[in-house]
């Protein structure tokens, strides 16, 4: 087999090549510290951290969501618990009014009372948190109910739709609630009726009447209560579904890093392998071109 | 006494033959790094005796002959076709690649921004800043596929800038190859050596442009021809490619003869070039293009069930800025609707005329989970990680095909170079060989002379 001075200078030129482009890419995975940069890099691994990344954007936006529909639960929360309280000084005061030794005054003081309880309630549910009527359902813009001057208020005119979120996949809290299904429910009257009868029941110290309202404020009561254990229930949801979440998120990280970034340890030793290899490439291919017959011919 | 001038000559004959094989060495080594140069041997012949009393008339040159192997040259020529067949893919495809954009910048962070954007719209449908951040979100992802697209598209159209410069060269080497055919046709065969080579390397770089067919002749020229046996070069004659801009895509197509030769061509840097063109880019653009489409027609869809801040029922959300047939050229069309870039309260996030609903509004952003591509198996993510895998196996599948063919190329070349390659080595011993020859023959012709003068001597 001929050597010839082509085939010694191109393949040694070929080697350094080829050493110097795994050198090459050994230093950009060191220094970048990704060893998926672009698709043909590994074209698996690269639409896996897509789905991947997806996922986690996904992922993230309901943690997004479940915190920012706690933050407003907590809010509703605080509302029902202040109704229900109000609903219990209601009914003192309504107890305070019955009975026949009541004189006049103490009658009035019982119906002004429950006017404030009246007034409190309305303002409750008229509660409005970052421009959203937290109680008006879908017209969730207007306030659902609205207090004329005589201090009635005005039948709901909200929307009975309730708004959900979703804080997962097939998981959603709502976070609008209709005040009508509270104040009213299934009852003939709602609570702002029973305590305007309750008032004037009051006034006109009409014992039966006061009964009447009382049996409605204890309706009313229930299902205030029965609102706020459904949103307590759903907070409790959101912390776990947002322990869940967490997972998902770490789970989706360690997925994307696992499948785009480069294992440190084993790129700096590959890269000095490269170095090294390299390195040889250059020796080989300057001793190989040194010697010559020519250099033995007088 | 005859026959000693007879001795005289032939030394003299013997030292012009050591000499010229010197001049061969010398040329050789002169040629070491000429590209296409083939290494030159010198055949010498014994003049025979004629008569009895004659050991022979010395040495004659019977030849300079260029030291190839046909066969060799053959194989090389469609290696070489190949490997940059194969290059030229991976350096095309890795610019289309390059336009699709980072993993975690493109599309695909798009799409997750833009259904972020109806996510958080659900939370507060009534927040002008959510719909703010709606318009902005869809207007980006609009963006993002028409940049995309259009990138697509200038790679297409860089494919068919090149195609034109290789049809160019391409002629350009035909021409030349048609006057080396003339030269070597009317040379001595002495002469033919040098146009040889560069006829040879003509032919190779041609090899580099399109896969062609060359016969040889006998007259030491070549014929050439192109795709399924068109003519390039038939002896003194050449055919050349035209390429003109025709259809509604302006790319240029080839002929010669007035026959087409674009679907013909397969090989060399022009068919990669093609392939990108006419095959690879279109069928990339047309799995973007559906992709656009689809996200136009899903959100339009499901917010044409809804209901603006008016309480109107919703138009579309997204529209294009050109009629289309089937979803062909979606991608560079997608554009977020005029009316909802002009009023953001035009988002239909409610499910109802009550403008506080949000039922839309989180239909929407659940479609970043719907399956409704590839026959209701890929979401639309998935659909952009199809086209991320498809461009990034093709070109990975180009780089690896190329490396194969360069090794196999190399391993040609060192064939050919074994055959048609200068040694210095080798040189440097046959400069010694015709030098102690030299060296001897002198001596010879001395002692002739020396011979014939005792001979006047005696007289």
């Amino acid at each position: 087999m001929r050597i010839t001075f082509n085939s010694l200078f191109r393949d040694g030129m070929r080697n350094i090549e080829n050493a110097s482009r795994s050198l090459l890419e050994a230093q950009q995975q060191v220094s970048s510290g990704k060893r998926v940069d672009r698709a043909s890099d590994d074209p698996s691994a690269a639409t896996g951290g897509l789905a991947s990344r997806a996922e986690l954007a996904t992922v993230q936006r309901y943690e997004k969501a479940a915190d920012s529909v706690y933050s407003r639960l907590t809010v509703v929360d605080t509302v029902l618990s202040d109704v229900i309280s109000k609903l219990t000084a209601a009914q003192s005061a309504i107890m305070s009014a019955q009975g026949t030794t009541q004189s006049p005054v103490q009658r009035e003081a019982a119906a002004q009372e429950l006017e404030g309880v009246r007034s409190s309630i309305v303002d409750d549910f008229n509660m409005s948190f970052n421009g959203t009527f937290l109680f008006a359902g879908a017209k969730s813009t207007t306030p659902p109910y609205t207090v004329a001057s005589d201090g009635t208020v005005s039948a709901y005119a909200g929307s009975t739709t309730e708004i959900e979120v979703d804080i997962n996949r097939n998981s959603a809290v709502t976070v609008v609630l209709n005040a009508e299904s509270i104040a009213k429910g299934s009852a003939g009257a709602d609570v702002f009726s029973v305590l305007n009868d309750a008032i004037t029941a009051a006034r006109s110290g009409d014992s039966a009447a006061l009964q009447t309202a009382m049996a409605g404020i204890k309706e009313a009561f229930e299902r205030t209560t029965a609102a706020q254990s459904r949103v307590g229930g759903d907070m409790r949801s959101i912390d776990g579904e947002k322990l869940r979440l967490e997972q998902m998120r770490i789970s989706a990280m360690s997925r994307v890093s696992k499948l785009e970034d480069a294992n440190l340890a084993e790129a700096v030793s590959s890269m000095n392998r490269a170095d090294t290899a390299y390195k040889a490439a250059l020796g080989a291919v300057s001793t190989a071109s040194r010697v010559s017959l020519l250099d033995y011919l007088g | 006494m005859s026959d000693l001038f007879a001795s005289l000559n032939s030394a003299a004959r013997a030292l012009d033959a050591q000499r010229l094989g010197l001049d061969v060495v010398g040329q050789n080594i002169a040629n070491v790094n000429s590209p296409g140069y083939t290494r030159r041997a010198l055949d010498l012949s014994p003049i025979p005796p004629n008569t009895k009393f004659s050991a022979g008339g010395g040495v004659t040159v019977e030849d300079i002959h260029a030291q190839r192997d046909y066969l060799i040259e053959r194989r090389l020529r469609t290696e070489t076709s190949a490997e940059r067949r194969e290059a030229a893919l991976a350096d095309a495809l890795g610019i289309v690649e390059l336009a699709l954009g980072k993993a975690g910048q493109s599309v695909d962070a798009d799409l997750s921004a833009f259904f972020d954007s109806f996510a958080t719209l659900a939370e507060n449908p009534t927040s002008a800043v959510s719909r703010n951040e709606v318009q902005d979100q869809g207007q980006n992802l609009a963006a993002s596929f028409r940049a995309i697209s259009s990138g697509l598209t200038s790679a297409r159209q860089d494919a068919d800038t090149q195609v034109g410069s290789v049809v160019e060269d391409i002629n350009n080497i035909v021409e030349r190859l048609r006057t080396l055919n003339q030269t070597i046709a009317s040379s001595p065969p002495e002469a033919r050596l040098a146009p040889q080579d560069a006829q040879a390397l003509l032919v190779r770089q041609l090899t580099e442009l399109a896969d062609v067919s060359v016969l040889q002749r006998t007259d030491g020229g070549v014929d050439v021809s192109i795709g399924n046996g068109r003519p390039l070069v038939v002896g003194v004659t050449a055919y050349e490619v035209d390429a003109t801009a025709t259809g509604p895509s302006g790319y240029l197509q080839l002929s010669t003869e007035g026959f087409s030769l674009t679907g013909e061509i397969t090989g060399g840097k022009l068919g990669a070039l093609l392939e990108v063109r006419d095959a690879t880019i279109p069928g990339y653009l047309t799995q973007l293009d559906e992709l656009a489409y689809e996200v136009v027609q899903q959100v339009n869809d499901l917010h044409a069930t809804g209901y603006d801040q008016s309480g109107t029922a919703g138009g579309d959300f997204f529209s294009f800025s050109a009629s289309l047939t089937g979803s062909a050229g979606a991608a560079a069309a997608i554009r977020l609707d005029p009316a909802i870039v002009n009023d953001g309260s035009l988002i239909a996030a409610s499910g109802s005329t009550e403008v506080g609903g949000n039922t839309v509004a989180r239909a929407i952003a659940a479609l970043r989970d719907a399956r409704v591509l590839s026959g209701g198996t890929a979401t639309l993510s998935d659909a952009w990680g199809q086209l991320v895998y498809r461009v990034g196996r093709d070109v990975k599948n180009a780089q690896s095909e190329q490396s194969n063919r360069s090794e196999i190329l190399n391993q040609v070349e060192s064939l050919r170079d074994q055959v048609s390659g200068i040694s210095l080595d080798e040189e440097a011993a046959q400069m010694l060989r015709f030098q102690r020859a030299y060296e001897a023959n002198a001596r010879f012709f001395r002692l002739i002379d020396e011979t014939l003068d005792m001979l006047f001597s005696m007289a």
